[in-house]
């Protein structure tokens, strides 16, 4: 048994969507608009229960493990979903449904940032993150097919705290002078300690297992000033997951991180040295706390030659990655080409000198 | 992008004829302010002068002129020199046709068998010419005669005559000395291959945009980072001592 809710249109009862240019929901049947504010966050008419029965061939145990069954209210349509999955749609009638039970009681997420930018705008940014790479094999310009695209709210655990901590660097100075018959170079070593605190808000940790790490990171930052109160009618029209990683096995990455940027930014403080090399730094956190929010990610996945390459864009800042490949014989032929070009120029630029 | 790299080579080999072409540009040894000698007489005297220098290493240059200007007249024979060849070894000789004065001015080596008295003698088989030309052209056959007996046989002008001095370094092997060895050529080429390597890779890396983020700074609450405990401490240090290379002597 599972619960589903569909933000239905007051005027013509059609699934409506939340649009991005307006930052309010849509019917895209009767083009009306509705405020977030303006619709019920659970209504006797708006949530059904539904109770099935399989038929024929049962499920053998175990194999229905993190799978869950909806139907969709619109035309009752089963809608097969796993576990985590909090938002998607009807593979029916296309309708948007949002799992509410995904979101609800302790799985609620704090906050969520609504995407600022649409479809359209992932399509042409993956466009021109690809026309201005350099490298990329012609076959992969021509034959590179999007074959998904989708809004996703990616789960994130938000780290807030204080850091306390110390680092140590070992840190030289280098001299160098001469007579008339030696160089010399001296090298002095200095062991250099910094302690001190830093405090930290909102470190984002992909809290869903079905986001690559790198990739959820690499989308980063998002402005958490625009982050609204979670209300399900943002995931209407879009995909949406709870998270399966939980706060506590997100935390060691946040530390990870903070630890890393104690070392780099004591290392800002040490000045007056030719090289600095940190060598270990301890730290403690104080007054942490953690939030759960929802952040805005367009997935595109393509493919090319049996090989699938998944991009990302920042739903709200439009910022894009993703790794293209590259064309290792236009990559060697391009650095003989400049090399020999680099290399007739030294040379001739030391007949130059010597002419002059 | 392979275009591109291909326009940029074909300009850096325009640029280099260009620099190259210029460097070769036939340059003037008879500099005529009087205007006594017609163009066509300059260019024939000029091909002589640089006939010599091919063979010899040495810039003979001949200026006649009406005045110095406000320098003195060594000052200007040393200023004409410089700005008319940039080799360090030549001489130039300097006839104010006004005052009936000389003045010479001599660089580098080419005084060894381009000496007091060889100037001399050419000075006076330019007097004794009727013509500008023929003086001038007289000079040169001198000058020719000096340095094909100082080079090849080792002779100085003295005192009207030849005297033996020694054997003379081989002035091809000195012109060799002031160009790049070949040597040099697949070192460049490999140092240009290894930078090309370098750059072209590092422009393909921007390929790859994936990568976890190293640490937390971007969310760094503004103005949190408190410094409580600081402390530079000396260890140790070390003295290095490298011989310096010892030039060696010139021949």
């Amino acid at each position: 048994m599972s619960t589903i809710l569909e933000q239905k249109c007051p005027n013509c009862g059609g699934a409506v969507e939340f649009n991005t240019v307006a930052q309010r929901l849509k019917c895209p049947y009767c083009d009306t608009e509705f405020d977030i504010t303006a619709m019920p966050e659970d209504t006797a008419n708006q949530v059904e229960q539904v109770n099935w029965n399989s038929q024929g061939n049962q499920w053998a145990a175990g194999e229905t493990d993190g799978m869950s069954v909806y139907a969709c209210n619109s035309c009752g349509g089963e809608i097969v979903a796993d576990s985590t999955t909090g938002a998607t749609s009807c593979p029916y009638c296309g309708n948007q449904v949002v799992m509410k039970g995904q979101f609800s009681g302790a799985l609620k997420p704090d906050l969520v940032i609504p995407f600022k930018l649409d479809k359209k705008a992932a399509k042409e940014a993956l466009k021109k993150h690809i026309s201005t790479k350099k490298f990329v094999p012609k076959s992969f310009l021509a034959d590179n097919r999007l074959e998904e695209i989708k809004g996703v709210y990616v789960p994130h655990w938000l780290f807030t705290c204080d850091a306390v901590g110390n680092a140590n660097y070992k840190a030289t100075k280098v001299r160098k002078w001469s007579d008339e018959n030696y160089n010399y170079t001296e090298t002095s070593y200095f062991d250099v300690y910094r302690s001190g605190n830093i405090g930290f808000d909102n470190i984002p940790v992909d809290g869903s297992t079905k986001m690559p790490d790198d990739l959820m990171e690499s989308v980063e930052p998002f402005d958490l000033s625009q982050a609204v109160d979670f209300n399900t009618a943002y995931l209407a029209g879009y995909l949406a997951d709870k998270y399966d990683v939980t706060a506590e096995e997100s935390m060691p990455r946040a530390n990870e991180r903070i630890r890393q940027s104690i070392i780099d930014s004591f290392r800002e403080t040490v000045k007056g040295y030719d090289d600095i090399e940190n060598q270990g730094a301890n730290m403690n956190i104080a007054n942490g706390i953690y939030k759960y929010a929802l952040y805005p990610v367009w997935l595109l996945n393509t493919s090319w030659n049996g090989e699938k390459f998944t991009f990302a864009m920042n739903g709200q800042t439009g910022k894009f990655v993703g790794n293209i490949p590259t064309d290792k014989k236009a990559v060697t032929k391009a650095s003989l080409l400049l090399g020999a070009g680099i290399g007739a120029v030294i040379y001739g630029l030391m007949w130059l000198i010597e002419l002059l | 992008m392979t275009k591109k790299i291909f326009a940029a080579l074909v300009a850096v080999i325009i640029c280099l004829s260009v620099a190259i072409s210029a460097s070769a540009y036939t340059q003037e040894y008879v500099i005529d302010y009087a205007d006594k000698l017609s163009s066509s007489e300059i260019e024939e005297l000029n091909l002589f002068a640089e006939k010599l220098e091919t063979a010899y290493g040495v810039a003979v240059l001949f200026c006649i002129t009406e005045s110095t200007g406000d320098v003195s007249a060594d000052e200007f024979a040393e200023e004409t020199y410089g700005d008319y060849t940039d080799n360090k070894n030549g001489i130039i000789i300097v006839h104010d046709d006004w005052n009936k004065t000389y003045c010479v001015f001599t660089s580098g080596n080419a005084g060894e068998y381009l000496t007091d008295a060889a100037v001399d003698s050419m000075k006076d088989a330019y007097d004794l010419n009727e013509s500008y030309y023929g003086g001038i052209y007289a000079c040169y056959d001198l000058a020719m005669e000096y340095l094909e007996n100082g080079y090849t046989g080792g002779y100085v002008y003295n005192d009207d005559e030849f005297v033996y001095a020694g054997e003379a370094d081989d002035p091809k092997t000195e012109n060799e000395k002031d160009g790049v060895s070949i040597i040099w050529l697949p070192v460049s080429l490999l140092i240009g291959l290894l930078v090309g390597f370098l750059i072209i890779n590092s422009i393909a890396s921007k390929n790859k945009s994936v990568k976890m983020q190293e640490n937390a700074t971007v969310y760094t609450r503004p103005g949190s980072m408190n410094i409580t405990g600081s402390a530079d401490n000396f260890l140790y240090k070390n003295l290095d001592r490298t011989e310096k290379p010892k030039q060696t002597e010139k021949k």
